[in-house]
């Protein structure tokens, strides 16, 4: 046994057993909560409490010990080494401590365990049922930071774990040496933190978006306590609160990840359809539309499997999220997915054991409950032991499926008449199917990885499709080689613009029909003027903007969004009669329409205004090629750019960040006098007049110029060439940067100009970054040229054009 | 026939079509010689970046075009035409995936790149552990 210098080994130790801690409370929890509400016990309840303290304890202790080691530098540990390091500045130790997968899992417990505590104090008699769903959540969460082995399968990945123990690291000659943390280099400092991470939004954003998936737990785990008690209503009520919680966290934490994917990263917007971006804006849909179905249900049942539904599968796309985004399964689709580490087999056992649960709970008698568990059961031990994961997955699917079907037709298919078709309910209803299907598309689409592992089975029956039609599409599928979408952004738009369109338009007149029935000639009275006024909004925003037919589906949406802003801010006055008190609903909506709205308004009128104007053109080599992305600046150049000039100043470093000093000019009208000579094309001009240029040169030409006929070639040479305007004012500046990190690689952070109806983005897309080209290597340039390059890439979002260039 | 049903049927439609529509726009996983049968059509190329060939990236001519050659799984080598300034780490990548199509003449023209640049994790630690250990004896 070496005794190693240096190692704080006991931190280590302590933190395995809290995670063991915190296993075992957790499971302790559930099942005493179980015992308690199966006997109505208050002794085990008790006990139960005990266990999820003892559990909230442990996850505490895991949170503390890990900030400890990441704050002390503590570089034996390979999750400190990882994630951090020396230099960088402490407000990023947070940031660190989410970055890793085992830290996220660890926010992730860490919200679900002060929730249920909170929970514990406020459930009341609803206590015993959800706690031992939160806890049985737990128990699986906790599984995945043991990072023990069971055999040769390593259940979960410890954050614990020195870089000594780590399996690639056994038995190699160094772990040998005891003192091996001063022997070798690099356990002097840590890998650091990915650039891209190094930022403010990294520090607030994962909180917050984790404690908006955490908060979909309780919604999920009243529903299974309202069908374990057959109390199929009496659970909306105190799941209602949690989940208009939920709504807003997690709406507030995909906001905020579009903001710092705008501000701060150089995407070039804030939404890219990206399958990290998709697996927290999918729950929140589903998560919307179960809120405003449990509106419906709170009253009388109506429509009850799908407030059911809904709420669960919530609960199971935050699982499949995670399970997608952390198994390694979305592999080379994505930029940011994380890579594995052998948790495929750990998280799909996660979100498989949670829908065979909720469509357990949702079978109505005992014997087809049986059946189901046997099936599940044998289906498990047919993947596991005959290799047949895909078959058996996808056989689960379809009972499952069939079981829901049977569940909908003997306990919830409605005997009573249908409501009617100008009730509110009804519209809620259908406006929650629309945010489903919504959610659909999305997942269908993000899941494209995952269907080349599901359709295997089908290649041959494909193949022979594919013969027999010669249908490339089938050919495709047959080899199960499916790519993501080429365009993602156009195909997503494709279909979520029209769901847009609908559920804005339910928005709009939602809140105006009444529950049961309504007045059609009320109705039409009080929403008239909100019509009115959104189709003159529309027609003077299509005018302004100068939508085209072509974009139809945009001018439809613009219409339905200017629509609920209306009609949600003059619900107040008009129908509530400026009582604040029932006006959330019309707030929490304008607010809605008008995030929609912007969104639409800036990305449809985006334009990229740093044309390349002077180099060679790409089209030659492929007409899709797009020539006008960048605009080449050398250092000290002035160049015309959209509505400005734009100059490269000066580039300047600051720590790790290369800062490039932009200034913008104003753009002036030039000026020639009597007897300036400019060049054009091959030839020379000389003024006749005194006059302000006009925007072409050969409308200037017969009045104020007249041609050289004889000059010696260097005059050519040495005359500047015409132009309409030259540079004014400088206006603001820019300074884009780009962080240097030898390390992960150099990222480019952008800077944008704000106004209040449009911004300017710039970026530096390539630049030369030795600081020391501002000396010695000048000498080797050619006259006229400077050694700094300059890319820049500027697109402003402008809601409302002054003029289009 | 019920209202309920219609509604039930028309979603069942549309999230059929959704399935469907995303198959259809997906793209295709390709290797180079399938990408070469099909100029075109639009493939995703997974390989690496040969680094026995010069990486061609010339601002002053056009900002928007990097030229190099890549490798795919099966080894076969050919050019490529990205339409994108030069990605800063492109010479440490260890595994692209080209989002475009070949042209007639044999060439990949890539709209777009995805890169994975290597965690230095492993190498480095045990290149320098090793170094260590043997300086020591």
């Amino acid at each position: 046994m070496i005794e190693y210098i240096g190692e704080h080994t006991w931190a280590g130790q302590l933190g395995h057993v809290l995670a063991i801690l915190s296993f075992v409370g957790a499971l302790l929890a559930t099942m005493s909560f179980f015992l308690g509400e199966r006997g109505k016990k208050l002794e085990w309840i008790k006990l139960g409490r005990l266990g999820f303290r003892l559990h909230s304890l442990a996850v505490l202790g895991i949170v503390v010990m890990l900030f400890t080691m990441l704050f002390k530098h503590w570089f034996e540990f390979d999750y400190v080494w990882k994630h951090s390091n020396l230099q960088m500045p402490l407000r990023y130790i947070a940031s660190c401590f989410w970055e890793g997968q085992e830290g996220s899992f660890l926010l992730w417990t860490f919200w679900h365990m002060v929730l249920g505590n909170i929970l514990i104090f406020k459930a009341k008699g609803w206590e015993a049922p959800v706690m031992t769903v939160v806890a049985l959540v737990q128990v699986f969460l906790a599984t995945m930071l043991l990072g023990i082995y069971v055999g040769d399968f390593r259940l979960g990945s410890s954050p614990f774990l020195l870089i000594r123990e780590l399996p690639e690291n056994l038995g190699l000659p160094w772990t040998g040496m005891a003192n091996y943390l001063a022997a070798i280099p690099s356990f002097a400092d840590g890998r650091g933190l990915n650039p891209l991470l190094q930022n403010y939004w990294m520090v607030i954003h994962p909180p917050t978006l984790f404690l908006g998936f955490a908060s979909t737990l309780i919604p999920f785990a009243y529903a299974i306590a309202g069908l374990w008690r057959r109390d199929t209503n009496g659970w909306i009520t105190p799941a209602l609160p949690w989940t208009y919680f939920g709504i807003m966290i997690l709406g507030t934490g995909i906001l905020m990840g579009g903001a710092w994917a705008y501000e701060a990263l150089s995407f070039g917007g804030f939404w890219a359809w990206d399958p990290v971006e998709n697996a927290s804006l999918v729950p929140w849909l589903t998560l919307v539309g179960a809120g405003h179905l449990m509106l419906v249900n709170k009253r009388k049942p109506n429509s009850l499997f799908s407030t059911f539904l809904l709420t669960m599968i919530t609960f199971i796309l935050i699982l499949y999220s995670t399970f997608l985004t952390r198994s390694g399964v979305l592999g080379d689709t994505s930029v940011h997915s994380f890579t594995g580490d052998g948790m495929l087999p750990g998280l799909l056992v996660f979100l498989l054991f949670f829908i065979a649960l909720s469509v357990f709970m949702l079978i109505p008698n005992r014997g087809q409950r049986l059946y189901f568990v046997l099936v599940s059961v044998a289906l498990l031990l047919i993947g596991v032991l005959l290799e047949l994961q895909v078959h058996a997955i996808l056989l689960f699917g379809a009972i499952c499926i069939g079981m829901l079907v049977s569940a909908y037709r003997n306990a919830f298919a409605s005997k009573e008449p249908e409501e009617s078709l100008w009730s509110r309910e009804f519209w809620l209803f259908i406006g929650s199917l629309v945010l489903l299907l919504s959610a659909m598309q999305i997942t269908f689409s993000t899941s494209v990885p995952v269907f080349n592992l599901l359709l295997e089975p089908f290649d041959q029956f494909f193949g022979w499709i594919a013969e027999k039609t010669g249908s490339s599409f089938f050919a495709d599928l047959s080899t199960a080689k499916l790519a993501p979408p080429g365009e993602a952004i156009a195909h997503y738009n494709k279909w979520q613009v029209p769901f847009a369109f609908i559920v804005t338009l339910l928005i709009s007149f939602g809140q105006y029909l009444r529950w049961k029935d309504t007045d059609l000639k009320k109705f039409r009275r009080q929403i008239a003027l909100s019509f009115v006024l959104a189709l003159v909004i529309t027609i003077i925003g299509v005018l302004v903007l100068q939508y085209r037919l072509a974009e139809l589906n945009l001018i439809a949406l613009f219409f339905s969004t200017t629509f609920a802003v209306v009609a949600n801010a003059l619900y107040i006055p008009t129908v509530l009669k400026g009582g604040l008190k029932n006006g959330g609903p019309s707030i929490a909506h304008v607010g809605f329409a008008l995030v929609l709205l912007g969104a639409l308004v800036s990305t449809s009128r985006q334009n990229e205004v740093s044309r390349n104007t002077r180099n060679m053109d790409l089209r030659f080599l492929n007409e899709a090629f797009n020539n006008n992305e960048d605009i080449l600046l050398y250092r000290g150049d002035t160049v015309r750019m959209g509505e400005h000039y734009v100059r490269y100043k000066d580039k300047t470093q600051k720590a790790v960040d290369m800062v490039f000093n932009m200034e913008y000019f104003n753009v002036d009208p030039k000026t020639y006098h009597n007897g300036d000579t400019v060049r054009v094309g091959e030839m020379l001009f000389r003024s006749k007049t005194d006059h302000q240029a006009g925007k072409f040169f050969l409308e200037d030409q017969p009045a104020n110029w007249e041609p050289l006929e004889t000059f010696p070639q260097r005059v050519l040479w040495h005359a500047r060439e015409w132009t309409s305007t030259r540079p004014g004012a400088p206006v603001f500046q820019l300074a884009p940067f780009v962080q240097l990190n030898p390390r992960f690689g150099n990222v480019a952070e952008p800077s944008t100009k704000h106004w209040p109806d449009r911004d300017l983005y710039t970026h530096v897309r390539y630049a030369d970054l030795a600081m020391a080209s501002d000396t010695a290597d000048d000498l080797g340039c050619p006259t006229g040229c400077t050694k700094s390059k300059w890319v820049t890439r500027s697109s402003p979002h402008r809601p409302w054009p002054l003029s289009i260039v | 026939m019920k209202r309920n049903h219609i509604i039930a049927i028309v979603i069942i439609a549309v999230a059929i079509g959704a399935l469907v529509g995303s198959l259809y726009d997906s793209s295709t996983y390709a290797d180079l010689d399938q990408a070469m049968a099909h100029p075109g059509k639009e493939f995703h190329v997974v390989g690496t970046l040969d680094r026995s060939e010069a990486i061609i990236y010339e601002p002053s001519l056009n900002a928007s075009l990097t030229t190099f050659t890549m490798l795919d799984l099966q080894g076969k080598r050919c050019t490529v035409h990205l339409a994108k300034a030069k990605p800063q780490d492109l010479e440490r990548s260890e595994r692209l995936v080209l989002i475009g199509e070949a042209n007639a003449s044999g060439e990949f023209e890539a709209r777009d790149m995805l890169m994975k640049c290597p965690s230095k994790y492993n190498e480095e630690n045990k290149v320098d552990a090793s170094d260590a250990f043997s300086a020591k004896r």
